[in-house]
C-alpha cells in the first residue's frame, strides 16, 4: 500500500508535499478532498486534521500527520539516502538550513499568501480585493526580496550552498503569483538566478500544474 | 568565548531564544540592540542580519538569525544538557515538526497580529485597526478550538514531551494574555492545562522575571 496524500490538486500546501515526494521518488496515491463542497470541515475530516486544512498523509502502517512543511521534513528524513540531502546533516549546515526555512515562514509566506488571497483567491470565493492591504503587502514583500537578493548573492540557495527543503517551500506561492502577473523575481538578479534554478527541477516540473 | 545573543529585552523572539538557552543551561551574554535608535537598520547591522531584525547570535564568529533556527541549532548542539527539546525517534520527530508548523501557521500569525494591534501599536503611539484586531481574535478563537482537541489527545503541542514546539508559543501567548485575552486559554480545559504548565516552567519564568 502506498503513502496516501489527501489534498487539493492545485493547493499550494499539497504541492509543497508533492514536490518533496517527487524529489525522493516516493510513490504516492493522491486522494482529492472536496474543498468546494466543504469536505474539509466535516467531522470525518477534522478527526484527521483538527484545523480542517489540507494536506495530510497516511502511511501504510496507519501513521498519519499534517502540516505540509512537517510532512516534507518527515519524508526528507525518512528517505535521506535518496536523491539530494534536502536537510543537511552537519550541525552548522543544518543551522543555515533552518535559518532559510525560518526566512521562508516569516519573510515570505505571510506576504505571498496575502498577495495571492487579495489578487486571486478572494474573488474566487466571491470576495473583493482589499487594495490598501494588497499595496501594503507588496511594498513589504519587495523590501524582503531586496534582502533575499543580498543573501542569494552570498550563498547559492536560501538554506546554504546546496538545494534544501527551504528552497522547495517557496515554489508553490511564487508560482501562483507569477501566474497572475506578479513578478518580483526577474528584476533582482540573484533572486532570478535562484528562482530559475529551483523551478527547473524535474520534481517541480512534474507537478507544478496540479495533481 | 561565551555565546552572544543580540536582541531586545522584551522582544518576543529574543525571549524565545533566551528560554531555549535557560532550558539547556547554555550560558550567554545578552547584548542590547538600540531599536529606538534604529541600530537594527544600520549598514553594520544589516551586514549580519539582512532583514534588519532581532535577535541574532554570534558563536565565536558563527552568526545565525531567526529565533526558531537559533533555538533549533542550540537544541541540537546541547542535546544532552537538559530536556530533549527535539525528539530523535523518526515518528516522534514528525509529530514534533507538525507541532512546530502548527505554531508557525495556526497560532503565530493571529496571536502576533492581535498583540500588534492591541499592545505594540499603542506602545509606539500608533492607532489600533479595530477591524483587523477583531479578525485576528476570531481566527485565534477558531484555532484554539482545534488546539483543545489536539491537547486532549497529546500532552504537548509536539507530542507527549515538552519540546521547542511549546517554547515557540510562549512569548506570543504571553503577548495575547497581555492584550487582555488570557480567557482564550483559560476557557478551554486542555489548552488551559497546557498553558498553565508551560508558562510556569522555570526557564520561562526566569526569562520573564529576571530578564533575558
Amino acid at each position: 500500500m502506498v503513502l496516501k496524500l489527501y489534498g487539493y490538486p492545485t493547493s499550494t500546501c499539497t504541492l509543497r508535499v508533492a514536490v518533496t515526494l517527487k524529489e525522493k521518488n516516493v510513490p504516492f496515491e493522491f486522494i482529492p478532498v472536496d474543498l468546494v463542497g466543504g469536505q474539509h470541515k466535516t467531522p470525518a475530516f477534522t478527526a484527521n486534521q483538527p484545523f480542517g486544512q489540507v494536506p495530510y498523509i497516511v502511511e501504510d502502517d496507519g501513521f498519519q500527520m499534517y502540516e505540509s512543511r512537517a510532512i516534507a521534513r518527515y519524508i526528507a528524513a525518512k528517505y535521506a539516502g535518496v536523491g539530494e540531502q534536502l536537510i543537511p546533516k552537519d550541525l552548522r549546515e543544518s543551522a543555515i538550513f533552518e535559518q532559510g526555512a525560518s526566512i521562508e515562514l516569516t519573510d515570505y509566506e505571510p506576504f505571498v499568501s496575502g498577495l495571492a488571497w487579495e489578487n486571486k483567491f478572494t474573488q474566487m470565493y466571491g470576495g473583493t480585493k482589499d487594495e490598501k492591504r494588497a499595496e501594503s503587502l507588496l511594498a513589504t514583500w519587495r523590501s524582503k526580496l531586496d534582502a533575499y537578493d543580498k543573501i542569494l548573492g552570498q550563498q547559492k540557495y536560501i538554506g546554504g550552498n546546496k538545494i534544501t527543503l527551504a528552497d522547495l517551500f517557496h515554489l508553490p506561492y511564487g508560482s501562483v503569483l507569477l501566474g497572475i502577473g506578479i513578478d518580483e523575481f526577474s528584476s533582482r538578479p540573484n533572486v532570478a538566478r535562484w528562482w530559475n534554478d529551483i523551478t527547473s527541477r524535474p520534481s517541480w516540473q512534474a507537478i507544478k500544474d496540479g495533481l | 568565548m561565551v555565546l552572544k545573543l543580540y536582541g531586545f529585552p522584551i522582544s518576543t523572539c529574543t525571549r524565545t531564544v533566551a528560554a531555549t538557552c535557560k532550558e539547556l543551561n547554555i550560558p550567554y551574554e545578552f547584548i542590547n540592540v538600540d531599536l529606538a535608535g534604529g541600530e537594527h537598520k544600520t549598514a553594520e547591522f544589516t551586514a549580519v542580519h539582512p532583514f534588519g531584525q532581532i535577535p541574532y547570535i554570534d558563536e565565536d564568529g558563527f552568526k545565525l538569525f531567526e529565533s526558531r533556527a537559533i533555538s533549533r541549532y542550540l537544541a541540537k548542539k546541547y542535546a544532552g544538557n537538559g530536556p530533549k527539546l527535539i525528539p530523535t525517534d523518526p515518528k516522534e520527530e514528525a509529530i514534533f515538526e507538525q507541532g512546530v508548523s502548527i505554531e508557525s501557521f495556526n497560532f503565530y500569525p493571529s496571536a502576533i497580529g492581535y498583540a500588534k494591534e492591541k499592545v505594540f501599536k499603542p506602545m509606539f503611539g500608533l492607532t489600533t485597526n479595530e477591524e483587523r484586531a477583531a479578525e485576528h481574535l476570531e481566527t485565534l478563537n477558531a484555532k484554539l478550538d482545534a488546539y483543545d482537541v489536539l491537547l486532549g489527545k497529546q500532552k504537548y503541542i509536539g507530542g507527549n514531551e515538552y519540546t521547542l514546539a511549546d517554547i515557540f508559543h510562549l512569548a506570543y501567548a504571553l503577548a495575547v494574555v497581555e492584550a487582555g485575552q488570557g480567557g482564550l486559554f483559560e476557557s478551554r480545559p486542555n489548552v488551559a492545562r497546557w498553558w498553565e504548565e508551560i508558562s510556569n516552567r522555570k526557564a520561562w519564568v526566569d526569562v520573564i522575571e529576571k530578564g533575558v
